[in-house]
């Protein structure tokens, strides 16, 4: 009668152990979608994939970037289109020169005019550092128009040096970054330009 | 009778737990920090982290959770502006917590 009372105690608590680990099995389980254990135990939706929605964050710079904090971990990375451009809320380009207005056609030497006007830009401008970047139309060859592009973007960055302006970057991207359709003069004339971006 | 009770207790604890998600909230929403100063996660501020190459990246220590991302020109392009030596941090990237960074 006693072991029959022992073995039946055993019993009881055997089950109670298993139900009590089952309950807590069960639950994360159910809940595994996002708590902090869950997915140890959720083979199956990761299969499938788990839902992972982020928010945006904005950086002071107006550029979007995917956030999600987890509970205890946080991510982020660039919100950037599938060309690799970030999308942003607003331009840091702060300064556009028509190049019509500062280059003969196919010249790359500043005008007298023109190199004032870019001295009093870049005194004024106030900005930490500059990034200048030329373009062309898509008329001539594409090797051509890097060559030329570049060659403006570096006398446009040798007048920001000469006031003391920090340049970081000079680039030439020619007629690959069209800002306009070629296919008016308008568009083209638009494309013509060399680009301060300001970091600050 | 007692042990039965204590059985029982436990069981249905366990049980309980499972509402709970034993690790406290249920954390469906990834957007929000639910911290000791629940925040939505667009409020954060930034320093920046200037990495061994000299680019700047965004970073913010958020207490418990770290984020870091790239600083991007609008082209996509690294944006290494010498805002501080390679290594160092500037700006206000712990925000305004008032929770002391222990770690």
């Amino acid at each position: 009668m006693k072991q029959h009372a022992k073995f039946a105690r055993k019993t009881v608590t055997a089950a109670a152990a298993v139900s009590v680990i089952l309950g807590i099995f069960s639950a994360n389980a159910a809940l595994a979608q996002d708590g902090l254990f869950g997915r140890l135990f959720d083979n199956d939706r990761n299969t499938k994939g788990e839902r992972y929605v982020p928010t945006v964050w904005v950086d002071p710079d107006g550029c979007e970037h995917w956030a999600m904090d987890d509970g205890f971990e946080g991510y982020m990375s660039p919100h950037v289109n599938r060309q690799g451009i970030p999308v942003c809320h607003r331009q840091n380009v702060c300064g556009v020169m028509n190049t019509d207005q500062y280059f003969a056609t196919n010249s790359y030497k500043l005008s007298a005019g023109g190199r004032q006007n870019l001295a009093n830009f870049f005194q004024s401008a106030n900005s930490r550092a500059y990034i200048i970047a030329g373009h062309t139309d898509s008329r001539a060859s594409d090797e051509y128009n890097m060559r030329l592009s570049y060659n403006r973007a570096n006398a446009v960055a040798a007048v920001a040096s000469a006031v003391g302006a920090k340049v970081i970057d000079v680039r030439g991207y020619g007629e690959r970054m069209p800002k306009a359709a070629n296919n008016s003069a308008a568009g083209m004339s638009a494309n013509r330009r060399v680009e301060i971006i300001c970091i600050r | 009778m007692t042990f039965m009770k204590t059985i029982s207790f436990l069981a249905i604890a366990g049980l309980l737990s499972a509402c709970e998600g034993g690790g406290g909230r249920v954390k469906t929403d990834k957007t929000q920090d639910y911290g000791f100063r629940s925040h939505h996660l667009s409020t954060m501020t930034a320093g920046i982290w200037v990495d061994p190459n000299g680019c700047d990246h965004w970073i913010i220590d958020d207490g418990v959770e770290g984020y870091m991302s790239e600083r991007l020109d609008p082209y996509g392009k690294p944006v290494c502006s010498d805002a501080a030596p390679p290594n160092t941090v500037i700006g206000p990237f712990q925000g305004t917590s008032t929770i002391g960074d222990l770690l």
